[in-house]
């Protein structure tokens, strides 16, 4: 039972050896407007982009897209609108009450609309989940094209944790009708810069 | 080339008017066709119900009928898929290699082998193709739906040469008919239920006429459209290209 | 029961099958846009293929690989030789913690292992919050589909589902309000578990971390609130290097639902600190599936559904008519090789179309399989005396043209100039909805010899 005999199991029953094939990756090169495929595929995925000329602009523009929020979490020196301070040591359970949380991208892929995030830019994990609105400020040289792009530039990182995310949360579990907002933010922006 | 006539079973005692529209199409182009009269069945019906070892008798008698000739054509792209991919249930000596590697759905064997074009054949209807699965995705007489690949059908190409006959445009281009063989009769109900809807999308799309290149899918579709009387007909593709040519 | 019998009960409701048959064509149409919109796609699809046939000929060293650089980050690993196993190391897990609330998000291993009620069984209580699982969970049901897993109920079922167990008012099956509704009860479920069980969708070998795709990231809500996180893998959801997820993650979630990814695709490397996570590899028969050559390429499956989908039998007979945990095209290729005998009418449940392996991203050639099943199932399982004797019968003549030819005359006699009674009898399925062919006067034969004798 357990480790061994699943292991003597396989290495009785495997094929032969087949060898991992070379990934062309010109095969999926395409010469397209980065920006605009990101920010139509942002909004294909039921998230909302924003543009900023100035870096400055930031909070006058989150606060025209969020006027209502009160709890606010900012984790980025770009903004000072964070009303609720964390730390890697606040307990996961008090942030249920987050409006809003702002972190930075560290870069998105143009073929899905997706960004990765890690705890390089938010210290608590749930925080991206359990904040109701979520804004990512991201720059647009940041931009590569697809999913295997964006695999050599986090293959150096330091990993614990980090996800691609890809729009605000939602489910078509009832009956196939798309709805915006399931157990994670009910809303996402990107803000390009 | 000496081409043998392969009439699968079904057809030569339900619709031997395919038969003879067949052979009479490929005399027209020419061809030097023989048809060996000691032919019985392929084996398909028991290889799907998972008989296939108990068909192989039928196997080598096919093989046997067929070894002089230099291509086997026949008007059934299920008949045909399943003697290049499971006559490997016998041994594979040179005769059923060649077999194998020489045998011919009609429309295929016209456009890939003899490079012919239909001249003369008129047919002023609306006609729908019914893209029967083991000729489309098995024998790949067109490109399907599901891959991402360049556009081609054969026997779109063949209709298209044929003088007044519009070709409809269906909802769902190559969802299968829920013939399947033995299936029939032992998934009735779906069965039913597939034929029954794509019936319908024929006629919701103004088709007078079902065409394709497998007889027993159409075989399918016609026993519902008379069992329910509807105002539409079938048509083997043989008989519409051979058809005041 | 045989899947056609179950398929007949479910072909009643006319209205229900055009409904089931419809949502799930347009997830499938969903998948054409998305895939076509990919350059490369079909070169995906082969990548894929290959690095999952890579994957299963270096299976153990992959997951030693993968064991070892899981430990370093601190992650435990338990290994499960079937799913009685599997149960015990998770409530073992479970006990230590003295973990009473669960929350569990999609696991199809979980399924197979029947976690749920042996942990009820326990004083457990697991609640599934993916939405669909949610609703299959408090109908008392099993999921019908392995992405939509309540893809066979209507809104209005779900409306009174949520006024029975959360109090909703009655809403017509307003889809934005029983969502919400159910978003803040599993909040409280997430905000008061004391453990969360999450599937595994890919295990890196070559850094031991491992993704969960989500689009409602009700895994996270568990895995980040919780003290305790506990993933559950099949051995064959190992891929060798984290670049491959650049080949995966394409085709996943295109494939199963037509968006370009999930809204959430999470790594998972290292516990939080204070924190415990935990890995239980499954092999529950996987292992045995492996030694069969022309079956084992079922291992590939990256559980995204598109077979399911695009099955024209399944859309027509839902989910439940396998009885399978997985059920569909690949259910039909996998759950044979668990129970052949209860399992035995899934590879006939199909007309081998080909369209599942067509949409397959990983290109499993599941028609082809389908039919190799239909060969052992007539070896291994006791058959229908008649059906036997009548095919065999058949086989026979085939092989003898003389016979073969008079069995043909006489058919065609019989259908001919027997009276409709006779011919449409109950003993004629095919009668029942169908006509019959029309004979003429005679076959092709019979027309050809008569052409040679006139010249």
């Amino acid at each position: 039972m357990g480790r061994e005999a699943i292991l003597n199991s396989i290495k009785k029953n495997k094929p032969e050896l087949v060898n991992l094939p070379n990934i062309d990756i010109q095969l999926f090169d395409e010469e397209i407007d980065l920006v605009e495929t990101f920010k139509n595929n942002v909004q294909l995925v039921g998230g909302s982009v924003a543009e900023l000329n100035q870096i400055n602009n930031l909070d006058a523009e989150i606060k025209k897209l969020y006027p209502k929020a009160k709890n606010i979490v900012t984790h980025l020196p770009e903004s000072n609108l964070g009303t609720v301070s964390i730390t890697n040591e606040t307990s996961p359970h008090l942030l249920k009450d987050i409006d809003l949380t702002i972190i930075k991208g560290e870069f998105g892929i143009s073929e899905n609309g997706a960004v990765w995030i890690s705890e390089d830019q938010f210290p608590i994990r749930v925080l991206p989940f359990i904040t109701n609105d979520l804004v990512i400020l991201l720059q647009k040289e940041s931009l590569c094209l697809h999913m295997y792009n964006a695999y050599k530039k986090i293959y150096d990182r330091k990993r614990t944790f980090g996800l691609f995310i890809s729009g605000p949360s939602k489910t078509a579990d009832i009956e196939q009708c798309l709805v915006i907002g399931a157990q994670g933010a009910m809303n996402l922006t990107v803000i390009l810069v | 080339m000496k081409v043998g006539l392969f009439i699968p079973c079904y057809i030569n005692q339900l619709y031997p008017n395919v038969g003879i529209a067949t052979l009479e199409l490929l005399e027209k182009l020419n061809v030097d066709v023989y048809y060996p009269s000691n032919q019985t069945c392929c084996g398909q019906p028991l290889g799907n119900s998972g008989y296939e070892n108990d068909a192989k008798g039928a196997c080598q008698l096919f093989v046997e009928n067929f070894k002089e000739y230099d291509y086997v054509v026949g008007p059934s792209g299920s008949c045909v898929h399943h003697i290049i991919e499971h006559f490997d249930v016998i041994p594979q000596t040179k005769k059923v290699k060649k077999i194998r590697n020489n045998t011919f759905e009609l429309c295929e064997f016209i456009i890939k082998v003899l490079g012919k074009r239909i001249e003369g054949a008129s047919f002023p209807h609306k006609v729908g193709l019914h893209k029967s699965c083991h000729g489309l995705r098995g024998l790949k007489l067109g490109s399907c739906s599901e891959k991402v690949e360049p556009y081609f059908s054969i026997e779109e190409e063949l209709l298209n040469e044929v003088d007044g006959l519009e070709l409809m445009s269906l909802n769902r281009k190559d969802e299968c008919c829920g013939f399947g063989g033995t299936f029939s009769v032992f998934e009735e109900a779906i069965s039913v239920k597939m034929g029954k809807d794509k019936i319908q999308d024929h006629l919701d799309n103004g088709v007078e006429v079902i065409t394709g290149a497998d007889h027993s899918c159409l075989m399918h579709l016609e026993g519902l459209i008379n069992r329910n009387e509807q105002p539409i007909k079938v048509m083997h593709i043989a008989e519409i290209l051979n058809n005041s040519l | 029961m045989s899947h056609s019998k179950n398929a007949d009960i479910f072909n009643r409701n006319e209205a229900k099958v055009n409904w089931h048959d419809k949502a799930l064509w347009f997830v499938r149409e969903k998948r054409d846009v998305a895939a076509h919109k990919v350059k490369g796609w079909e070169h995906l699809r082969d990548y894929a293929s290959a690095i999952k046939a890579n994957v299963l000929s270096n299976l153990d060293n992959y997951l030693v690989e993968f064991e070892t650089n899981a430990l370093k980050n601190g992650i435990k690993i338990h290994w499960a030789s079937n799913a009685e196993e599997h149960n015990t190391i998770v409530h073992q897990i479970l006990q230590k913690h003295n973990a009473k609330n669960i929350v569990k998000s999609k696991s199809m291993l979980t399924e197979e292992c029947h976690l749920n009620p042996y942990l009820e069984a326990q004083g457990i209580e697991v609640v599934d919050t993916d939405l669909g699982e949610y609703i299959v969970q408090i109908a008392k049901e099993t999921p019908s589909h392995i992405v939509l897993p309540a893809i066979h109920k209507t809104k209005e079922e779900v409306d009174e589902l949520f006024q029975e167990h959360l109090g909703t008012t009655p809403s017509n099956g307003n889809p934005e309000y029983l969502t919400n509704e159910a978003r803040k009860h599993l909040r409280n479920k997430f905000l008061n578990a004391d453990a969360a069980i999450t599937g595994v969708n890919f295990a890196v070998a070559d850094t031991g971390g491992f993704v969960v795709c989500t689009n409602e990231g009700n895994a996270d809500m568990g895995a980040h609130l919780a003290k305790v996180h506990i993933a559950c893998m099949g051995i064959e959801k190992i891929i060798p290097n984290e670049e491959h997820l650049g080949i995966f993650l394409r085709l996943l979630a295109r494939s199963a639902t037509g968006q370009p990814i999930t809204t959430y695709s999470s790594h998972f490397n290292k516990p939080i600190e204070g924190n415990e996570m935990h890995i239980v590899i499954v092999d529950n028969g996987r292992t045995e599936q492996l030694s069969r050559e022309d079956f084992r390429s079922s291992l590939h499956c990256i559980r995204c559904g598109a077979c399911m989908n695009t099955c024209p039998i399944y859309r027509r007979s839902g989910g439940h008519s396998y009885d399978a945990t997985i059920p569909g095209p690949i259910g039909s290729i996998l759950s044979p090789g668990k129970d052949l005998k209860k399992h035995s009418s899934l590879p006939f449940a199909s007309t081998l179309c080909g369209s599942c392996s067509n949409v397959c991203p990983i290109k499993i050639n599941i028609h082809e399989q389908l039919y190799k099943w239909r060969q052992i199932v007539v070896k291994d399982v006791k058959q229908p005396f008649t059906k036997k004797v009548i095919l065999k019968t058949t086989g026979w003549l085939m092989a003898k043209p003389k016979l073969f030819n008079l069995l043909g005359r006489s058919g065609r006699f019989m259908l001919k100039y027997a009276p409709r009674f006779m011919v449409y009898s109950k003993l004629n399925t095919w009668g029942n909805a169908r006509e019959l062919p029309k004979v003429e006067n005679q076959n092709f034969n019979q027309w050809y010899k008569k052409r040679n004798k006139n010249g």
